[in-house]
């Protein structure tokens, strides 16, 4: 038996091609056979979750017993009255497990390894933001395969993008028409040869190729002040080419087949490299997962501050929400210092950002604003992102923290 | 709607079958051809992809380059480098580096898949460390870094179910991951339990063969890195113009002592100072408990050896001391090595491999040793002097006798006092 990562190689490809014609076939005739589409969720969920990842394979079984009871029983809840510490408890409950995981991550116990599996993270966001929609009474009715499709989808199930409930049920409960289907076919597959160029080509030279040169260079050169050094810059930038790449390749990969499936799954990236600032930076990178952080934690919160006036003037009230968002993006991501650093940083980033956007305002007639401003700006905010990716990779930690390698003599490889 | 369809889908169709008839048509498209400097270069690259590869190799050992197989010193570059020497005295022959950190013989034995017509009835080098036969064997991720798909798949379809085969059946299929090629695994395990491979296992192994040939012809030779070749010329400017043992031997001393003047180990200043000085303290006595004596690797090894022996191959065996120095501060047992050493040489000759340069016991000569474990200056001086005559002179044919007992684990775990049982 074969067994896969989504999207690892040729050779998933030719199999989810294969898997793909009848429904292309059925959905080009108006139809969609939603047993099969099932049975192709769970043999694409059996290749990656399968076999020697088995055990990833148990846990998700039981976290998707876990989460759906939980769902349900909220949604049933809430149609006969609506508690605020019921509601509470519940969203408690549903992060608890990837609480559970990302905190024995940290202390490196066994927990991860009996709980954890591949994207908890991804179907977490999709559980909290059903039981939340749950609440604000948008989502009424839950229905039980559509749930289990929504979240257990199998092309974003490792890494997103994160879709919402409404909107791929809308997808998901209709045929589309065949010169709509047609369009999207057609955008599929160009995303996925999008993504091909990206993560087979551009993140093989940059984070195959290129990096790990980069950082025995700048490991070499780590007696010098803060480990500063040439090779350093370079890996800034390559790591963050190399991040890019991959995950916006991966993303490719996960809507391109989206759309072939019928199901217009958000795109996670719109040229984020053209971002006139950090805050457009954040509407342009990992949107799905941004937008999903601005409309359950960051509106949220602000929202709670200003009913309960907890801060006098409306700007404080959003530049310590913005960095409350950012650092429990920081604290998702892994608890560790430069996990937590980069959400501190992108989050007093967005205050200062905000700060200058409002000066900028009331300074209309004095400060310049043409072509090259334009461009400065989109150069600062790259670079700026740059530097919070090279916090984000971890190498200034081996940089500053690891111990030097014992040169054990049989121990031979790079 | 059948014309969008073929707009979407007949350019990736067309693709896919115009990449399909180039791999597997019998032309090479002027590929074939390798440049006299790529040639050069790739002797001494060291790369993971010319070890892995075929073509490069095939074509330069059809020329003068002889295969010098070993791991890690090979990237010891100074003025008294076998590639460095041969090059600046316009020998007969130059060495065709094969190994790097990490290659052992597992790994060995799969590059000589590629280059057994090379091989044959010729000569070759074969650096061998008692550093690579601890308990556990060749590394996981060092041998699935160094798996050549190609190799395998070319050794496995000329394979005819001898105890080699089935031994290397066995050891291929428990160390490669299981991620990698499932039918070409499966196909290992096959032939580890003695049975023939299926149909369908040789028509998939064919085809993928035919693929990874054409891939290697197409693009083992690109981007060849040409940094090791920089440092040979740089190396060359510093030797005179003839060959003379005696200054030379003068001047490896010289560069010697002029480039170990931070620790008292005789490890040159720039090992040192990355790799040792930060944790000297903590490295003291490290290795008081490492054996050498039961491993795996004596059948790796014998998998090799018995390759060379097919091949009639005339092979000349080097066994590198470690730093006498560093292995007195880390407490490395000289008895254990010593050990390794007469089982090898005990494997080795009765079996008829007799050209055997052991420099074990040298690892107290000043600047013998470049670093730890590997030669540099006079260690490479020495290591020429007896790998010259061997490949500039004439040898009498070889006669090897494979006795197959060194494929049991109880060869691999013998004492040396037991050895003579296996006669």
């Amino acid at each position: 038996m074969i067994y896969f990562q989504p999207y690892e190689n040729p050779m998933y490809f030719g199999v989810l091609f294969i898997a793909l014609i009848p429904i292309i076939v059925l959905i080009l005739n108006g139809r969609r056979s939603k047993i099969y589409e099932s049975i192709i969720s769970i043999f694409f969920l059996f290749l990656t979750f399968g076999g020697p990842s088995w055990n990833q394979g148990v846990a998700l079984i039981i976290y998707t017993i876990y989460e759906t009871v939980l769902t349900f029983a909220y949604s049933a809840y809430r149609k006969k009255a609506n508690k605020s510490w019921i509601f509470y408890l519940a969203v408690f409950l549903a992060v608890l497990p990837l609480t559970l995981v990302k905190i024995s991550t940290a202390t490196h116990d066994q927990v991860q390894t009996l709980i954890g599996f591949l994207g908890i993270s991804y179907l977490t966001f999709r559980v909290v933001q059903t039981i939340m929609e749950t609440r604000d009474g948008v989502i009424k009715n839950l229905n039980l395969i559509t749930f289990l499709q929504f979240l257990l989808f199998f092309p974003t199930i490792s890494s997103g993008p994160i879709d919402r409930y409404r909107r791929f049920e809308k997808d998901y409960n209709r045929v589309p028409k065949q010169d709509e289907y047609l369009e999207m076919l057609k955008k599929g597959i160009h995303y996925i040869f999008i993504g091909f160029l990206y993560k087979f080509i551009l993140a093989y030279i940059t984070g195959t190729l290129m990096l790990p040169e980069l950082k025995t260079m700048a490991m070499a050169q780590r007696g010098n002040f803060l480990g500063l050094s040439w090779p350093l810059l370079g890996v800034m930038y390559v790591y963050s080419a190399d991040l890019f790449f991959d995950f916006a390749g991966y993303s490719l990969f996960a809507v391109g087949t989206s759309h072939i499936l019928g199901i217009n799954t958000p795109m996670n990236f719109n040229r984020p490299w053209q971002s006139l600032n950090i805050k457009d930076f954040w509407n342009r990178w990992h949107m799905s997962l941004s937008f999903w952080f601005r409309d359950y934690i960051y509106m949220r919160l602000l929202f709670m501050f200003m009913k309960k006036k907890t801060f006098k003037s409306r700007i404080t009230a959003a530049n310590v929400t913005y960095v409350l968002n950012m650092l429990i993006m920081g604290f998702w991501h892994g608890l560790t210092w430069y996990y937590i650093t980069y959400g501190l940083f992108h989050g007093l980033a967005i205050v200062i950002n905000d700060a200058w956007l409002r000066f900028k305002k009331k300074h209309q007639e004095q400060i310049p604003h043409n072509q090259f401003t334009k461009y400065f700006a989109i150069f600062l905010t790259a670079n700026i992102v740059c530097f919070s990716f090279l916090i984000f990779s971890g190498f200034l930690n081996q940089l500053w923290f690891s111990p030097v390698t014992t040169p054990k003599p049989h121990v031979k490889l790079k | 709607m059948f014309k969008k369809l073929f707009k979407i889908f007949g350019p990736i169709i067309c693709a896919a079958i115009l990449v399909f008839l180039l791999l597997i048509s019998p032309l090479n498209f002027g590929f074939g051809h390798i440049n006299k400097n790529v040639q050069k270069d790739a002797a001494t690259s060291l790369e993971a992809k010319v070890v892995k590869g075929k073509e490069v190799k095939e074509q330069a050992l059809n020329d003068n380059y002889v295969a010098f197989f070993g791991s890690s010193e090979w990237s010891r570059f100074d003025p008294m480098h076998p590639s460095v020497l041969a090059q600046k005295y316009d020998r007969s022959y130059r060495p065709f580096l094969l190994g790097a950190k990490g290659t052992q013989s597992l790994v060995q034995f799969l590059t000589m898949q590629t280059v057994t017509k090379q091989l044959k009835n010729k000569k070759a080098v074969f650096s061998i460390s008692p550093q690579w036969f601890v308990p556990e064997g060749a590394k996981l991720d060092a041998f699935n870094y160094y798996f050549s798909p190609l190799q395998a798949t070319e050794w496995i379809l000329n394979e005819h179910n001898s105890t080699m085969d089935r031994y290397i059946a066995k050891r291929f299929y428990e160390m490669l991951n299981s991620s990698k090629d499932p039918i070409l695994r499966q196909s290992f395990k096959d032939v580890s339990e003695g049975k023939d491979l299926s149909n369908f296992e040789k028509s998939y192994l064919k085809l993928r063969h035919r693929i990874l040939l054409k891939e290697d012809r197409f693009f083992s030779t690109l981007f060849i890195s040409k940094k090791n070749q920089l440092k040979i010329r740089k190396c060359e400017k510093q030797l005179p113009n003839n060959y003379d043992y005696n200054k030379l031997y003068d001047l490896a001393g010289q560069l010697g002592r002029k480039q170990t003047s931070n620790n008292k180990f005789g490890i040159s200043d720039k090992f040192y100072r990355k790799q040792i000085k930060k944790r000297v303290k903590q490295l003291k006595g490290f290795q008081k408990d490492e054996t050498f004596t039961k491993s795996p690797e004596y059948s790796d090894f014998e998998a090799a050896l018995e390759m060379f022996a097919r091949n009639n191959t005339d092979v000349i065996f080097v066994l590198p001391p470690v730093n006498a120095k560093w292995q007195k501060y880390t407490g490395l047992s000289q008895k254990e090595i010593q050990n390794a050493v007469t089982k090898l040489k005990f494997q080795l000759n009765s079996q008829g491999f007799h050209h055997i340069v052991d420099l074990s016991n040298d690892g107290d000569i000043p600047y013998f040793m470049t670093d730890t474990i590997h030669l540099g200056w006079r260690g490479w001086l020495y290591f020429d002097s007896a790998v010259r005559p061997f490949l500039e002179n004439e040898q009498k044919k070889p006669n090897y006798h494979i006795n197959e007992q060194f494929y049991s684990s109880s060869w691999q775990n013998a004492m040396v006092s037991q050895i003579k049982n296996f006669k």
